[in-house]
């Protein structure tokens, strides 16, 4: 069929060539009034059917013109010349004719050109594009009519007995709802049970198929499409999620999630109650229900940074702590726009409670000139913690120069824990020279209100900007609780020479608060610079309160240990002030500037009734290089350089006994310390070859670093008990690299990828009063394969293998060199019938370093079997597994100047679990819900 | 010395009724482009991401181009540029937004030269054929009269031009041409572009600058469509609309 309308097409074409030769239409123009005539007048040749330009020509200087190679056929003739009134007439040309039209006169008598044109404007009819468009409102219907009773009414629409549609002579087959399917293909379903009044217009045109829409090429299926566009007070409507999973041995996965909507106002709830790990909702979920959006960074150069998550547990869609969590979680959120958009609130409540248990087991080697000792550590812990929080957001954007923003986040919890540990060491020989034993316990409570107010003004010079912060925090935590530790320490022969306990309550009461200001202005100087000015004051106040309590002989706390109690109170007066340049032009910006504050502390010791102050000046400089070579490859450099002060823990530290074997001593002439940071980022990416490349390296040096000088008993009653104070010392560094290389190879349609990392890091510290070097150097390596194609598979493999060398000066037997590695392999199978297969190995191997014994090595295999059920396979069922081959333990390894950690400790093995998922929606402005 | 063409000083012309002056057979044309960011993203799903977007991106991004023409001959090239409150991030506008276009309308044929993500292209081919609807309506653009026509062009992109048959050159922005005139407005509602004249200056066109752009990779319109359907193909709409924007 398709060959012989081709075929037919060719052969009009080549007649139409054979005779064209022959055919033309020849005339003068000239002007009624003049008599003149008309130069360059243009002679216009449509298609009558469907006023396609055919042809057209200008005539000469004596107005003379000829149309050649035209077709055969009915057409229009228009002629027009500025000024005048176009000329349009009917024109057939027949076979072989060459047509004289003789003098065509240009008057302003002429035929209008709307008369001959198809008319196609009708009231309340519209035609936008290839779209044809009915105002709703203007065709009258009784109240409470159904679509279908309007489109009755409407011209060039027929509505048969079954609620048909046909439009322009054509079955309508679909029928959209703001360009949505409404519940499925059938298009009654919209006709019949939306209100007309709830309709704003309705919209006919050809829909190409999908395929068509999706390639560009018109495979020539169209589709008659009648579209529904609601008005503002019709979008209502509603989406959720549903999730039951349950399993053996107590694991269950729960959770609701529910938005409905309407026009501009948003209100969504969720529930999730889990034993398996999930403690809130994760990113795309946030987007549906939650607040979101809100913690969305922009830069100049079209950057994007979306950050979610938080601080802790309760910010978090998932447990990454120690141990095993059971968490409820819930909230609501609500939101409206209102004031043409101009304004804007939102609001959300949000309750979380995390229940966790877990224990662990920990080996250290603190490394000594001439020895190492080794402590191993057993510990449980059980802790529970709830937290209610508020949020609440107010945008107002008073014109299109000024805007008000106003943000208020705040939260009430409590928290309860208690731990137990015990530890023993022994030296190099393998003598014990100590034992410890301790018990903590501690119920406490927190709160913290935020308060900020954004003031934003633009004016009409580009480039000049105000803006004004004003920021109030404030935070409270209490605590109360007791500690128990028991350490014995032993001697040569393995006899008790000394023997430490402690039995203490502890009350710790903190209440910070704080305000600040910042102000800033924006001025463009010359074309492409700019100058920004800023000024802040941060007065910030705290209060710091730790009483410990002995024990009293008839088993009541109350003698206040002065040695372990404390009461302090802060108060501190930042001022700041900055200037930044930056020059932006095309391909390169350059900046450069720095802020310089000036600190001034005062601290009370209630106890003691003194009061020391302390006055830092710390300068900021920075510095930035950038450059696009285009859309897809920049480089940058950029410099940082930043004073850090030493914290009053480092310079008058609060004593603290909960490790009885690891003190801190306070140094009161510590100065401030001067980090030097200098970065480096390339990245490029192909787009059309499909390659890219990532690079990056940074540096950072300290000059006065704070570093440490500890001392670690080798003999004596207290034999492997470190004591530490910091110190000013220099030639710290510490730098890292890496980079990807991306590439797909087109034949196998396989993306892979290469790359590697490298950290180095210097540090100097005094161990038992001998200087100390440590480098800490690492050097990796690794490689992706990714193969997918969609709705059919996924697969992909990554391999990281890492040489990690440690060497401290004090002791350079003791070297720590181990390779750890990682492979994970995950597949994705989209099976017949609606079977999904998934399959997740990861498995991470680290080399036993000489002391530690145990096995570290974890192949943790993840999978599911699911099949989707439901009408539009909105559900779906599924069998999951988790850790099958029941290996699974959480895994750190610390190297330190001084001391190398291993710690191993509890987390969620093998379980099954049964789940059942379904989503469930109703489109705006539909009766139906389904 | 530059005069700007104004309708004042062309009635004056044409009433002395020396009717030479009222056609312009050379000079050259500003364009002003405007795409609406905040449209395209309307084609979107994701309304939290949609949102946030509209706050920090102005609605519309403005940039200007030229059209030189004398003789038959037509270049479309970036005009000048004005600084705006609020950058429009590159890869907002997607690819092929710096276009230059050779038409030689004698020969019904073009060389252009876009920038296409890392790539230079250099297009030679001949001219678009477009099948254009000729309509009754008029509007007045830059102080000329133009008529209103409609066509649809790689099957299925709909697009309205207004052109004054008072400029002799029947070219128009990008490659589009084949109108017994001049096109000083063009509009793609699809992909929310416009282009518009803002202003006709009488200058004489320097024969060396109307020549085809050199730079870039030597191609024509079938094989660039055939290499960007096969790296864009899994790219969904986004795919679609970028193919769209590199070809026309």
């Amino acid at each position: 069929m398709r060959q012989l309308f081709i075929l037919g097409t060719l052969c009009l074409l080549s007649f139409s060539w054979a005779n064209a030769q022959t055919r033309s239409v020849t005339g003068v123009i000239t002007d009624t009034i003049n008599q003149q005539n008309l130069a360059n007048t243009t002679i216009a040749l449509l298609r009558s059917r469907d006023s396609v330009l055919v042809s057209f020509t200008r005539s000469d200087l004596k107005g003379k013109f000829t149309l050649t190679n035209i077709p055969a056929g009915k057409f229009l003739l228009m002629i027009t010349y500025p000024g005048y009134a176009d000329y349009v007439d009917d024109i057939t040309i027949n076979d072989s004719e060459a047509r004289d039209l003789g003098l065509v006169k240009l008057t302003l008598k002429a035929r209008l050109l709307e008369e001959v044109f198809v008319k196609q404007r009708i009231a309340a009819v519209r035609l936008r594009g290839d779209t044809i468009e009915f105002n709703a409102d203007s065709f009258q219907v009784r109240e409470g009519a159904s679509v279908e009773e309007m489109l009755r009414k409407m011209p060039g629409l027929q509505v048969d007995k079954d609620g048909n549609v046909t439009a322009q002579g054509t079955r309508v087959e679909k029928v959209l709802v703001d360009g949505e399917e409404f519940f499925g293909d059938d298009p009654t379903m919209a006709t019949k049970n939306l209100q007309a009044k709830d309709i704003d217009k309705v919209q006919v045109f050809d829909k190409k198929s999908d395929q068509a829409v999706f390639t560009g090429i018109d495979d020539g299926s169209k589709t008659k499409t009648i579209n529904l566009t609601l008005k503002e007070g019709a979008k209502k409507g509603y989406f959720g999620k549903i999730e039951l999973g349950g399993g053996l041995a107590n694991r269950w996965n729960n959770s609701l999630m529910f938005n409905s909507f309407k026009a501009k106002r948003k209100l969504s709830v969720y529930g999730i109650m889990s034993s398996t790990g999930k403690t809130g909702l994760n990113w795309q979920e946030k987007g549906k229900y939650g607040g979101g959006g809100d913690n969305m960074e922009y830069d100049e150069d079209g950057g994007y940074f979306v950050s979610y998550g938080g601080n802790d547990e309760f910010d978090n869609s998932r447990f990454y702590g120690q141990g095993i969590p059971t968490a409820w979680n819930g909230g609501v959120q609500y939101s409206k726009k209102f004031d043409a958009d101009k304004q804007n609130i939102n609001g959300s409540y949000r309750y979380g409670k995390i229940k966790t248990a877990g224990g662990g087991n920990t080996i250290s080697q603190s490394i000594l000139p001439d020895n190492v000792f080794t402590n191993r550590e057993a510990n449980d812990f059980l802790s529970s913690k709830q937290r209610h929080s508020l949020n609440a957001t107010y945008e107002y954007q008073l014109d299109s120069f000024t805007s008000i923003k106003l943000t208020s986040s705040g939260f009430v919890g409590n928290q309860s824990s208690l731990s137990t540990a015990t530890s023993s060491s022994v030296d190099s020989a393998g003598n014990a020279i100590n034992t410890s034993s301790r018990n903590l316990t501690s119920n406490g409570t927190n709160n913290s209100l935020k308060n900020n107010l954004l003031l934003r003004r633009r004016f009409r010079k580009i480039g000049r900007t105000f803006s004004l912060s004003l920021d109030q925090q404030s935070m409270a935590n209490k605590a109360d609780g007791f500690l128990n530790t028991n350490n014995v320490f032993l001697g040569k022969t393995g006899q008790t020479i000394n023997v430490d306990t402690v039995d203490q309550q502890k009350i710790n009461d903190i209440i910070n608060s704080g305000y600040y200001s910042k102000l800033a202005f924006t001025e463009p100087v010359v074309k492409n610079v700019f100058v920004e000015l800023s000024y802040g004051i941060r007065v910030s106040n705290s209060e710091a309160k730790r009483l410990s309590f002995d024990r009293n002989t008839d088993g009541k706390y109350e003698t206040l240990n002065p040695l372990f109690s404390n009461h302090f109170n802060f108060k501190v007066v930042t001022n700041s002030t900055g200037m930044t340049w930056r020059y932006n032009y095309k391909k390169v910006t350059l900046s450069g500037g720095g802020d310089v504050a000036f600190a001034n502390f005062r601290q009370r010791d209630v106890i003691a009734d003194t009061a020391l102050r302390y006055r830092f000046t710390n300068f900021f400089p920075r510095g930035l290089f950038q450059y696009k070579f285009n859309s897809n490859s920049r480089l940058s450099l950029n410099y940082k350089g930043v004073t850090q002060q030493p914290t009053i823990e480092q310079l008058q530290p609060i004593r603290d006994n909960s490790n009885p074997l690891n003190i801190a001593v306070g140094n009161p002439d510590l100065t401030q310390q001067f980090r030097h940071s200098f970065d480096f980022n390339f990245n490029s990416y192909k787009v059309l070859q499909k390659r890219g490349i990532y690079t990056y390296a940074s540096f950072t040096t300290v000059s006065n670093a704070i570093s440490t000088n500890e001392t670690t008993a080798t003999t004596g009653d207290t034999i492997g008990k470190r004591t530490f104070q910091y110190i000013n010392l220099n030639g710290n560094y510490n730098g890292y690299s890496g980079g990807t290389y991306n590439m797909n190879l087109s034949k196998l349609d396989l993306d892979i990828s290469f790359g590697f990392n490298v950290n180095v890091s210097r540090y100097n510290s005094i161990v038992n009063n001998q200087k100390n070097r440590t480098d800490n150097n690492s050097y990796g390596l690794d490689v992706g394969i990714n193969k997918s194609k969609e709705n059919k598979f996924d697969f992909n493999f990554s391999s990281s293998v890492t040489y990690n060398r440690s060497v401290s000066t004090i002791n350079k037997a003791n070297t720590t060199n181990f390779f750890t590695q990682r492979h994970s392999l995950y597949a994705n199978l989209t099976l017949p019938y609606k079977f999904e297969l998934n399959s997740d190995v990861t498995g991470e191997f680290r080399q036993k370093v000489n002391a530690f014994d145990q096995n570290n090595n974890v192949v943790l295999w993840n999978g599911y079997i699911g099949r989707k059920v439901g009408k539009n396979d909105k559900g779906m069922v599924r069998l999951q597994a988790n850790d099958i081959l029941n290996q699974n333990k959480g895994y750190d390894r610390f190297v330190t100047s001084s001391v190398v950690r291993e710690e191993t400790f509890q987390q969620l093995r093998r379980f099954f679990l049964l789940t059942f998922v379904y989503n469930f929606s109703k489109a705006p402005g539909g009766n139906a819900g389904k | 010395m530059k005069k700007i063409f104004l309708l004042p000083i062309l009635l004056a012309a044409f009433m002395v009724s020396n009717a030479q002056q009222t056609f312009v057979s050379s000079g050259k044309i500003e364009f002003e482009k405007r795409v609406n960011i905040h449209k395209q993203l309307d084609t979107d799903e994701d309304n939290t991401w949609k949102d946030m977007i509209k706050k920090t991106v102005p609605a519309v991004k403005i940039s200007y181009f030229d059209l030189l023409f004398d003789n038959g001959k037509t270049l479309y090239r970036p005009g000048k540029e004005v600084a705006t409150a609020q950058k429009v991030p590159e890869w907002f506008e997607g690819p092929a937004n710096e276009n230059i276009v050779y038409s030689d309308l004698k020969n019904q044929t073009f060389t252009s030269q876009k920038y296409v993500f890392e790539s230079v292209f250099n297009i030679t081919d001949s001219l678009h054929n477009i099948e254009w609807k000729i309509w009754p309506d008029t509007r007045t653009i830059a102080n000329f009269e133009c008529r209103k026509a409609t066509a649809i062009i790689m099957d299925s992109i709909f697009v309205v031009a207004f052109y004054t048959d008072q400029i002799m050159a029947s070219g128009g922005p990008e490659s589009f041409n084949g109108l017994p005139g001049m096109i000083l407005g063009l509009a793609i509602p699809r992909m929310n572009i416009t282009w518009f004249a803002t202003k006709l200056e009488l200058v004489p066109v320097n024969a060396t600058e109307l020549v085809p752009p050199k730079k870039g990779k030597k191609t024509n319109t079938s094989n660039l469509r055939t290499q960007l359907k096969e790296v864009m193909k899994d790219w969904g709409k986004y795919g679609q609309k970028n193919i769209w924007q590199i070809m026309i």
